[in-house]
């Protein structure tokens, strides 16, 4: 892929939008289309190219590096490949369930919580509770300042706002 | 004419439910998505239902919709009605699996009430029949405002003055139906005015679990602040579920009908209150559903049920919509995800759930 991820999905929904959408029949197809243009303004805020993806370009530069490195002896003044790819990148995957795993064990503590407070320390109750709600604030605010601003009326209506 | 749902005798071989599924388990239409096996389909079972011929002359699919799949019908040799609706459950909606049986045994139990619905005609859970549990009934004429893209403030003068009046009335006319008096007694051997509140908070954990995708620790906040805030409720009512503006039809300045009661139950009558406040609905004014300012809705739904709100409860029911909301757009991720959906306002309505939790965060700060 030679065009930059924001650029690619930039060009497909202006592409929608300018030459797809206008030949459409059919209000339905036409909102699915527009979810289709929602969905990609979504996934520009979020995504970028895989970890996996990067992980096999920067390995193949380490071993092309290590590699060339008892050639350069013989060939002075050439330069030479000094990258390192860092070992044990974690992938996407391994970086989400990590996520999962900590906000499951966030939900287990509110539910803990929820039940035993009566028996246990106000104040340590209320501390927790304060730093579970700061936590909860902080990733809904993430997660609204990376969301892509809704259509639900092109969607429904299958036409552009004020069209 | 009777409203009954008497299995028939099939002329035509069944239609295969789960067909909605291909080999690799994506999403396909299904056999009861085939507009001309259904027309043949559904004339059979009306011409078994009536004793006569029934022909199907026209159907159309209706584009509007998350969870049932909704046809505009034509029909001749049908003496109560020249067209009607008929409201399928697919395995792949977004509250799948569907019994058409609550819709249908409200719908018919109000047809006493000053409620305006639409008059129910048949229903059934066999799959058999038409491929997917369905119901039949009235089409009843009128357009639907919708809560987005800034129709509610279109609502304005005479115009909105009287859609909130048939609003607010038709609502404490729902709650005030005696259905205890009627065929939805038997929903009620269950509920109380005790357990109301928890018998649908477990209702929505349940529903929780089925659908999470992920661990959301602002469900557990939300969950563990209702299990301690529950009101009792001052009596137990049928409750529409998802009453709001979207959700009735009108023609001249009047609601013709109040749709879409698949979440319909017996519970407490502020939840429907609830749902009716959430910011969602008010069509870009600051009114419930665009219709009526927060106090004057409540001052003419007190005036005209005889039954004071519980300002403290409203809360409550505020706090359990947004979660309900918020777990609803659960549902259309989970959905989506399945690949029992291609839909794409699946995905696109899951996104809504972070702003609706950020409302929720909002409800719970202010109501601690």
């Amino acid at each position: 892929m030679n065009n930059s991820l924001p650029r690619l999905i930039d060009g497909m929904i202006a592409t929608l939008r300018g030459e797809i959408i206008p030949h459409v029949e059919g209000d339905f197809a036409r909102g699915q289309a527009f979810g289709l243009i929602y969905m990609l303004n979504s996934i520009r805020l979020r995504a970028a190219w895989s970890n996996e993806f990067l992980c096999e370009q920067l390995q193949a530069l380490d071993e092309a590096s290590r590699d060339l490195e008892g050639v350069m002896t013989d060939l002075p003044g050439a330069p030479a490949l000094t990258l390192r790819a860092p070992s044990g990148l974690p992938t996407a995957v391994e970086l989400e369930s990590m996520r999962d795993q900590g906000a499951a064990r966030v939900c287990e503590l509110i539910d803990w919580l929820a039940t035993h407070r009566a028996g246990a320390p106000a104040v340590a109750v209320a501390r927790a509770e304060d730093i579970i709600d700061r936590y909860i604030h902080r990733q809904l605010k993430w997660e609204l300042s990376t969301s892509a601003k809704p259509m639900f009326d092109e969607i429904s209506r299958g036409s552009e706002k004020g069209a | 004419m009777m409203e009954a749902t008497r299995k028939q005798s099939n002329p035509r071989p069944p239609l295969r439910a789960g067909s909605a599924f291909s080999d690799d388990g994506s999403a396909r239409g299904g056999t009861f998505e085939d507009v001309g096996a259904l027309r043949l389909r559904l004339g059979d079972y009306l011409s078994e239902q009536t004793g006569s011929p029934v022909a199907v002359d026209r159907l159309v699919k209706f584009p509007a919709g998350f969870s049932w799949i909704t046809y505009g019908v034509s029909v001749t040799g049908f003496a109560p009605a020249a067209e009607l609706i008929l409201r399928l459950g697919p395995p792949y909606g977004l509250f799948a699996p569907y019994s058409a049986m609550p819709e249908f045994l409200a719908l018919s139990a109000l047809r006493s009430s000053a409620v305006p619905r639409p008059r129910a005609f048949y229903a059934s859970d066999d799959v058999a029949i038409l491929g997917a549990p369905f119901f039949v009934c009235q089409r009843v004429d009128g357009d639907t405002p919708l809560p987005w893209g800034g129709q509610g403030s279109a609502l304005d003068g005479d115009r909105r003055e009287s859609l909130a009046r048939d609003f607010i009335d038709s609502l404490a006319a729902l709650h005030g139906f005696d259905w205890r008096a009627s065929s939805l007694a038997q929903w009620g051997e269950s509920v109380t005015v005790d357990n109301a509140a928890a018998l649908q908070i477990e209702e929505w954990r349940q529903r929780f679990q089925r659908w999470a995708l992920r661990p959301h620790p602002m469900a557990h906040l939300a969950f563990a602040w209702l299990g301690q805030n529950q009101p009792k409720a001052s009596r137990v009512a049928i409750v529409h579920g998802d009453y709001r503006l979207g959700n009735f039809l009108e023609r001249n300045d009047r609601i013709t009908a109040i749709l879409d009661w698949e979440l319909v139950h017996l519970g407490d009558p502020i939840e429907d209150l609830g749902w009716a406040f959430l910011p969602q609905y008010r069509g870009g004014t600051g009114l419930v559903c665009g219709l009526a300012s927060e106090a004057d809705l409540l001052a003419r739904y007190e005036a005209r049920s005889g039954a004071s709100v519980d300002r403290g409860a409203l809360k409550f029911y505020i706090v359990f919509s947004l979660l309900k909301l918020a777990l609803t757009h659960m549902a259309a991720a989970r959905c989506f995800e399945d690949g029992r959906f291609n839909d794409m306002r699946m995905p696109a309505m899951a996104t809504q759930m972070a702003p609706v939790f950020r409302q929720l965060e909002k409800a719970l700060e202010r109501s601690s």
